[in-house]
Parts: C-alpha cells; structure tokens; sequence
C-alpha cells in the first residue's frame, strides 16, 4: 500500500500530501515573485536577441555540465563533484515529479509500480544516489577539513549539505525498508535490495519494517518540500538563478559597456546618474548575476587584485552588491508602489562596496572566465567608476592625472613620462602618412605607449621594418594619431572615451581606412569591439594575426636559429578578451630550435601583469604585493630565458619586474615581434 | 556672483626639454609638431577658484582668453569645467603684446562684458613667466589687487582671501569688485565631467577684434610697448656626475657628506 493512500488519524494520506504541497509551493512561488520584482528594479537592457542560439549555448553548458567542468585544473577537481552532484540530483528531481507527483499524489501509483520502468528508473536512481553520496562527502570534506581557500564556512552550506545527504539516506531507507517489508526477495534497485535482505536477517517484523518505510517515506516528501521553500531564501537561489543566467551572457565581447544615451547628454544638469550610484542603476541582467552567484570563490582566487593583498574580491563585491539588494530593494519596492522610499540605509559605493576595491581591478577579466556561471563582474566596476569620476569627481590622484592628460593632451603619458613626442618614433623610417599619401587603406595603429615610450619604441620600429620587409602597404597617421581612448574608458572617464572615439572614427573615414593593424592589445580591443557602438565598422588585426598569416603565405621566413627557451605571456585583452592566443604561440614553434614552455596560467586563463585597467597610470594600493612580481615568479618557474608578450603595457610590467626581483642576468623580456625579427634571414 | 576669469592658452610646459626649440634671431619659441598647446596651469587654477565660489554661491563665471582664434580650445575647457560663457580676443594687432598691451586689451573686453564682482587670474603665465597683467589690469579698470590668492570666500559683500607669503600666508579683506591673482597652492583644478565635456565641444566661442572691443591702435603693436626683448636664449646647464663610494655603505654616507660639505 502506498504511502499516501493511507489515512492517519482519520485523515486521508491524500490531504495531508496536497496542504503540504500547496503550502510549500505558495512559499516557494511568493519568493520568487518577489525575488523577480526586485530584478525588475534594474534598468532596461536587451538580452533577448538570437534567443535560439542563447537556448543552445545554454542547454550545451548546463548539462554537460562544462560551465563546472571548464575550470578543472589539477588542483582544483570540485567541478567533477558538481557535475555528480548536478546529474545524480537531475534523475531525483525527475523521479520527484514522476514517482511522487504523478504516482503517489495522482493516485496513479498501481499503475507504476512494480512496472519495468520503475524497476529500471529506481535502479539508475540507486546508483545515483551513490554518486550524490560521493560527491557530498567530498564536498563536507573540501569545506570543512581542506578549506580552500576560495571557500568560506558558510552555514547555508551546511544546511544544503545536510538536506542532500538525507534526502538520499531516506530514499534508501524507503527502498529498503519498503521491499524488506513486502518480503519482496529481488535484486534491482540493487542497493535498495540489500539493504533489504539485510534489514530481513535482523528479525523485525514485516509490520514494523513497513511502518519505518512509511514513515521515512513522509519524511522524505517534507524534506523535499522543505528543500523547495528554503533554495530561493539561501545562497542556493544558483540552483534556480545561473541556468537563466548563462542564457542572458553576452554573445559577443565578455565586457559589454554601452554608450551613455544621447538623451542623457541633452537632459538637464544633475537630473541623470552616470554610471552606477544606486543599486535601481545596475540593469536587471546585472542583478541576475547576484542571484546567481552560488559564491563558488573561483574568482576570489583568480583576482590579481585579491592574490597581491589589495582589498578587492571579486566574490565579495558580488556578495556584498546580493544583500544590499536584498535588503534594500523591498523598501525601494514599497517606495514605488506609493509612499516615498524610506531612508536609504547604506550607500553603495562606500559602505557596500568601497572606493579602494572599485580601484584596485585591472579590468583582466579572470573573474569573469573562472566563473562557472557568466557573472559580469567587470562591467559593474567600470560603471561605479564612471559615477565616482563623471559625477562625483572622486578618484586616486594617479588616476586623475592620467585622466586629464587624457583630457588635455590626448594621451595617457604626457609630462615628465615621455621624452618623445608622438610622431618621433616615424623619424628615421620611410614611411607613408595618411594625408600625405591617401592611396592607402591600410592604417597600422601604433597606441600611445608604442610611439612614445622609449622601450615600447623599439618594438614599434621592430614592426615597422618587419612589415615593410613583408611588403605590407600600409601608412601610419604620426603626430596626429591620438589615443584610442582605452585608458579612459576603464577609468570610467566615460565621455572623454567617447570624444576620442567620435574623433578617431571620423579620422578613419575620412582617410578610407578598412583594415586597421594594432600592436597594443587594449587598443585592438576598443577599435574592434567597442568602436562599432559609435559607427566605427573596420576590419581590425592584431600583430600577432598578421605576421602569423603572413608566414603562412610564406612572405616572411623565420629562418635563423633562436635556441632559447622561451615562455609566452599571454596579454589579457589579446587571450581572454579576444581569443587571440593560438597565432603568438604558432608563430614561436615557426622560429628553427627554438623551444616554448607554458606556465600553468596561459591562454585564456592567463595572469594579469598589473597594467590594465588603467593601472599603468593608477598606482597600486600602498603595501601591497605588487601584481607583476607575482607574474615573474610564474615565469621563473618555467625556468625560461626570455619571456615573450605583445603587448606594450605588457612588456614594461614585465621588464619592471625582472629588475626588482633582480634576475636581469637570467631573463630577459621581449616583444615577439622582436623575437620575429631576430629570426628573419637578413636581406 | 559674477566672475571674469583671464587664461592663456601656452605652449605645453610638459613636452621633454630637449624638444624645446627656439628661433635666437626672431626672438621666438618654435612650437614642436603635433603637440597641442594648453591653457596656462596658473589660469587652469584661477577656474577652479572661480568654480568653487560657483558652487557656493551661484552666479556667472565668463572666460576671456587673448591669443590666436585656437585659443577657443582653453575657452571650452574651461567651460568643460564649470564656466559659463567665454570670448577669444583675437586680432593681427594683438599679437606678441608686452603685459601692459595684454592687460590694456584685457581691460577693454572686460568693460565690453560690464557687470562683474571679482576678476581672476593667474598668478603668472606658464610660458613667460612675468606675472605683471593681473596688477596692471586692476590697475586699468581702477579696482584692488591681492596677488597669490590661495583661497577665496565671499563673506558678506566682501572677499576674503588667503595670501601666500614667505612663511605662511596672510588673510586680507578685498571690497567686491576686485582683481585676485590666483597660485597653485589653492589646490588641482577639477578633472571636466559629467556631461559638461560634451556640451563644450559644441560650443560656439565668439572671438572679438579690436574693433569689437574698441581697442585702440596707439595703444598696441611693438612701438607702444614698455618693454622690448633683447635676447632669448635656451639656458644651458651643465650636468657633472660623481659617484662617492666607501668600503662600507655608513663610510660611503661618511664620504658624501664630507664632500657636500666642501661643496657648501
């Protein structure tokens, strides 16, 4: 007999089954809706487009599970338990709606049991249950005696952990006690089935090994339901929260900003927030990614910031961003339903996330690659940035500096940076420049570090000559280049970037450039991706691109010998912002004898050199590590001669370091394309 | 409260030394390539101050910059920060005026605009360097001068301003109007923001001629100057380097300063 068709104390199994169902369901539907409303409080933004190939993206991440099982690495294995967790607790979730929704509450339970299907289902459910069992065990082992150190003791997780744990233990107990209590003698679920003839050798009565199944039975349904209610009021809102936020990530770049509207500019003095002040500024896709944030820690422990000591967690932020949405929006939501909005509690920027950790991000994005659920954390820095330079006029003193000579000179280094001025380095080079010479559509793009810092120079010189011996047409725009307006943009002087950009494409258009050559990553990045916003469309190649298609088609020949070992630094805004980091490593295995050794962070998961984010010009917080020191140690322990980047920023981090940590006799830092040009034939 | 602000728009003080270049026989700095001038870091500083009185106090704050018709990129700057309006004065006959010239013509569009409570200006020009225009600009329109200003209030109908002295500062009272001078100590101008950037870019800048300030010839051009150069010349400095050594860092330091003290 079923559970459920039974009656206990006078009262019929099926009522008590469906006021406990409707009950929790209420709870756990009252929850939502106003978890839903609350992400209604953000600001308008479309993420609806392509919606088939969105579907796809996601249904391809969450099963498979690869959103967990993308950031395996061989010291941190957890995203194999979450898989097993996720596939083990998947096949429950289904037997929960089949075995005790449809069978037990519907009354259609003869139907079912006994059946092949029950028999086949409860055995994969068995085994199953095995790996939940596993995975939790690990899981209660990680947390509680490894401690990593991206994990906090949170007592949400213990709770979780627990109900898991029972669920699985009372669902053996249901079998075991059920089938040694029919006396059924069969082998499949197989595990059920022990235990039963095990339970059967102990002596209890038929009767009493029923009611114990009965009764865990019950239990385990109210778990269930318990389960339900208590996920969307705990951290585990994930559950519910990341699979709709895969579906809504960006399909293009990683870091979406978007342009401030014309509106905003024509709109009276004061009456707009620029960037992010208020939690109703983030836009609702933004306070998705708060719920769900399932405080994994992963970006905790990629954060160059965090690892060099500064105060900057990328889990924090999002944590911290999570409550005070949860704490203050059911006030703002009664505000706008009628009376004004009470007083406002805490401001976001200073009490819930602070000036020092909105500064302290090199924008690298390695938080937002570790994250198994497209969290956009950069974005929402640069936004609070923009509100602290463009309305409050808030920012570290570098950082100001930086930005008025932005402002006044159009470039980062002015003053007492640079003995160059911008068109120096084209002094000594036959070369065209667009105005002068006009048949060209090619424009090399050589970035303000490139043209007027003296090291940077030399790989710019370094291109030039190996571009020409490649026979590229091309022409440069010397002095009257201009910033890109990248340096601006991170440092949220919003409007200064989009001047510049303005400017720039207008200059581009007016010369009929359609293919642009960069050797600056962070210039790459803002002409190919950000242009395109302000009516910019051009074809865009980093160096590294060109050079290795140019060896393919056999116009330059790597054919001096560079027996080195060498390591490649993989910039930021080429690897993980662009995917660009197949060419640099094609293009070092092209060079005869020479060798190439891998640090253990590379590719997309490469570690920022400290640069980005306009942190070549804003200094890093007074005593702390600093973040290229840890990168050379990464690149002393591949035990390379030289290690090779291409991108300027780079470059200089990476010499800086060498220097401090003293290891000048030993290793060196080179631009590839000096490399490249070492291992041309001379003509 | 209605302030006049007077900028320069200078070669920028900030391009590497070696690229400064200068013509001995024409008595002119060569402007480098590619490398667009500045308003003046003085006069950038008289803005702020304007600025900030500004935001306590309301009222008007108009730019006037005497230069070449480009000088309308230092007026949008300083619009970009918080000023309201501004003028380019610029004629064939202004050019390379001494500072009583500059301060006449000055003089003449500042009783164009009229009403005013305070004028500021830098406390000299990042470029020459004279630091003479502020004084005889009072001096012309008849108002009172306090020089190296590095703070000024509105109380009551008064100014007062915190002076720069030798050892310290001195706090004068000045009626309203009055012309101030301002120096750097009053602290970094603000970075332009908000949408203020954009909407200077936009903006028209008149420029004004003699005629439309009604300047008069006898007043301008080289042979009304008070002052005439001579010579210009690059200083050149002389660089030696020693390095002083010792078996033991503390007998190195014992050796530098022996020889610090030979040089006193």
């Amino acid at each position: 007999m079923s559970p459920v068709s039974a009656t206990y104390w006078g009262i019929p199994g099926y009522a008590i089954f469906w006021v406990l169902f409707v009950i929790a369901f209420g709870l756990f539907v009252q929850r939502l809706y106003i978890l839903y409303r609350l992400m209604c409080l953000g600001k308008q933004e479309n993420r609806f487009d392509r919606i088939g190939q969105r579907i796809t993206n996601m249904l391809f991440e969450v099963i498979p599970q690869w959103c967990n099982l993308k950031s395996v690495t061989r010291k941190d294995l957890s995203g194999i338990g979450h898989a097993l967790l996720f596939w083990g607790f998947s096949f429950f979730l289904i037997s929960y709606i089949v075995f005790i929704g449809l069978a037990e509450g519907s009354g259609l339970h003869k139907v079912l049991m006994g059946s092949t299907f029950e028999t086949v289902y409860s055995s994969i459910l068995d085994i199953a249950g095995v790996f939940v069992i596993i995975a939790i065990v690990w899981a209660a082992i990680r947390r509680y005696v490894l401690r990593p150190e991206r994990l906090e003791i949170s007592v949400e997780a213990g709770v979780i952990m627990i109900m898991v744990f029972s669920l699985m233990a009372l669902h053996f107990c249901i079998e075991g006690f059920g089938l040694a209590g029919s006396g059924d003698t069969t082998d499949w679920p197989p595990v059920g089935a022990a235990f039963a003839r095990f339970l059967s050798g102990t002596g209890f009565s038929k009767s009493t090994l029923a009611a114990v199944s009965h009764g865990a039975w019950w239990l385990h349904y109210a778990l269930i339901l318990g389960f339900m209610v208590y996920i969307p009021r705990s951290k585990h809102l994930h559950i519910l929260a990341s699979a709709v936020n895969i579906l809504f990530k960006p399909l293009g770049p990683n870091v979406v900003l978007e342009p401030i509207p014309l509106e905003a500019l024509e709109a009276p003095e004061g009456s707009v927030t620029f960037g992010v002040s208020k939690i109703q500024d983030l836009t609702w896709k933004d306070l998705l990614d708060l719920y769900a944030c399932a405080v994994c820690g992963r970006c905790h422990v990629n954060c160059p910031a965090q690892l060099s000591g500064k105060s900057l967690s990328p889990r924090e932020v999002i944590h911290n961003l999570k409550e005070h949405l949860l704490e203050a929006g059911p006030g703002l939501l009664a505000g706008e339903a009628g009376a004004s909005s009470g007083s406002q509690a805490k401001a976001m920027i200073g009490d819930v996330v602070t000036e020092d950790e909105i500064w302290a991000c090199t924008t690298c994005g390695a938080c937002q690659e570790v994250c198994p659920v497209n969290i956009e954390h950069v974005r929402k820095i640069i936004e609070l940035r923009q509100n602290l330079v463009l309305a409050q006029n808030k920012m570290p003193e570098s950082a100001q500096l930086m930005l008025r000579n932005m402002q006044t000179r159009g470039n980062p280094w002015a003053g007492a940076q640079s003995l160059r001025l911008r068109g120096d380095w084209t002094n000594d080079m036959e070369l065209k420049i667009l105005g002068e010479s006009d048949n060209v559509n090619t424009l090399f793009w050589v970035g303000c570090t490139g043209a007027l810092v003296e090291r940077n120079v030399e790989a710019t010189l370094s291109l030039t000559r190996v571009l020409k011996a490649a026979g590229v047409d091309f022409a440069v725009l010397g002095d009257a280049e201009t910033c890109c307006g990248d340096p601006a943009r991170r440092a949220g002087y919003e409007f200064q970037f989009q001047i510049l950009a303005e400017e720039n494409i207008e200059i581009f258009k007016s010369h009929n450039i359609k293919e642009i050559i960069t050797s600056c990553p962070h210039c790459y990045n803002t002409i190919k991706n950000e242009y395109p916003l302000y009516g910019g469309d051009f074809k865009v190649v980093h160096y590294t691109q060109l050079i290795a298609d140019l060896i393919r088609q056999e116009r330059l020949q790597l054919t001096n010998q560079l027996n080195f070992l060498f390591t490649y630094h993989d910039p930021c805004y080429l690897s993980r912002y662009n995917e660009v980091y197949r060419e640099p490593r094609r293009i070092l295995q092209d060079i005869p004898k020479a060798r190439l050794k891998e640090m253990e962070r590379s590719r997309n998961t490469t570690f920022c050199c400290g640069g980005g984010g306009g942190h070549m010009w804003i200094e890093e917080q007074h005593g702390t590590t600093k973040i290229n020191q840890i990168r050379i140690e990464e690149v002393i322990e591949t035990g390379a001669e030289t290690v090779v980047t291409s991108c300027p920023y780079c470059l200089q981090m990476l010499e800086e370091g060498i220097e401090q940590k003293g290891v000048k006799d030993s290793l060196k830092a080179q631009d590839l394309i000096e490399v490249v040009e070492a291992a041309m034939k001379q003509a | 409260m209605n302030t006049i602000v007077c900028v320069k728009q200078v070669l920028d003080p900030e391009i590497p030394p070696a690229k400064f270049k200068i013509d001995a026989e024409a008595k002119q700095v060569i402007p480098p390539p590619g490398v667009p001038p500045v308003i003046s870091v003085y006069d950038e500083r008289a803005v702020e101050a304007a600025c900030r009185l500004k935001d306590k106090h309301k009222g008007k704050i108009t730019v006037i910059s005497m230069g070449s018709e480009k000088a309308a990129d230092v007026v949008k700057h300083t619009i970009s920060m918080g000023a309201d309006e501004g003028f380019v004065l610029s004629d064939e006959s202004f050019a390379n005026l001494d500072s009583f010239g500059t301060a006449y013509v000055l003089g003449k569009a500042i009783q164009k605009i009229g009403e005013y409570d305070l004028i500021l200006c830098g406390r000299q020009a990042a470029d020459w360097g004279a630091g003479q225009v502020g004084s005889i600009l009072a001096e012309l329109l008849a108002i009172p001068v306090v020089t190296l200003a590095c703070d000024i209030e509105a109380v009551d109908k008064n100014l007062r301003i915190k002076r720069i002295v030798n050892d310290g500062f001195e706090v004068l009272e000045a009626p309203m109007p009055s012309l101030v001078t301002v120096s750097s100590e009053i602290g970094l101008p603000r970075l332009p923001a908000g949408m203020r950037l954009m909407m200077a870019r936009k903006k028209q800048i008149p420029v004004w001629t003699a005629q439309d300030i009604g300047a008069e010839a006898s007043q301008l051009g080289k042979d009304n100057a008070h002052t005439e150069i001579t010579s210009l010349t690059v200083p050149t400095r002389k660089t030696e380097c020693e390095i002083i050594t010792g078996p033991t860092p503390s007998e190195a330091a014992v050796n530098l300063a022996l020889k610090l003290n030979e040089l006193i």
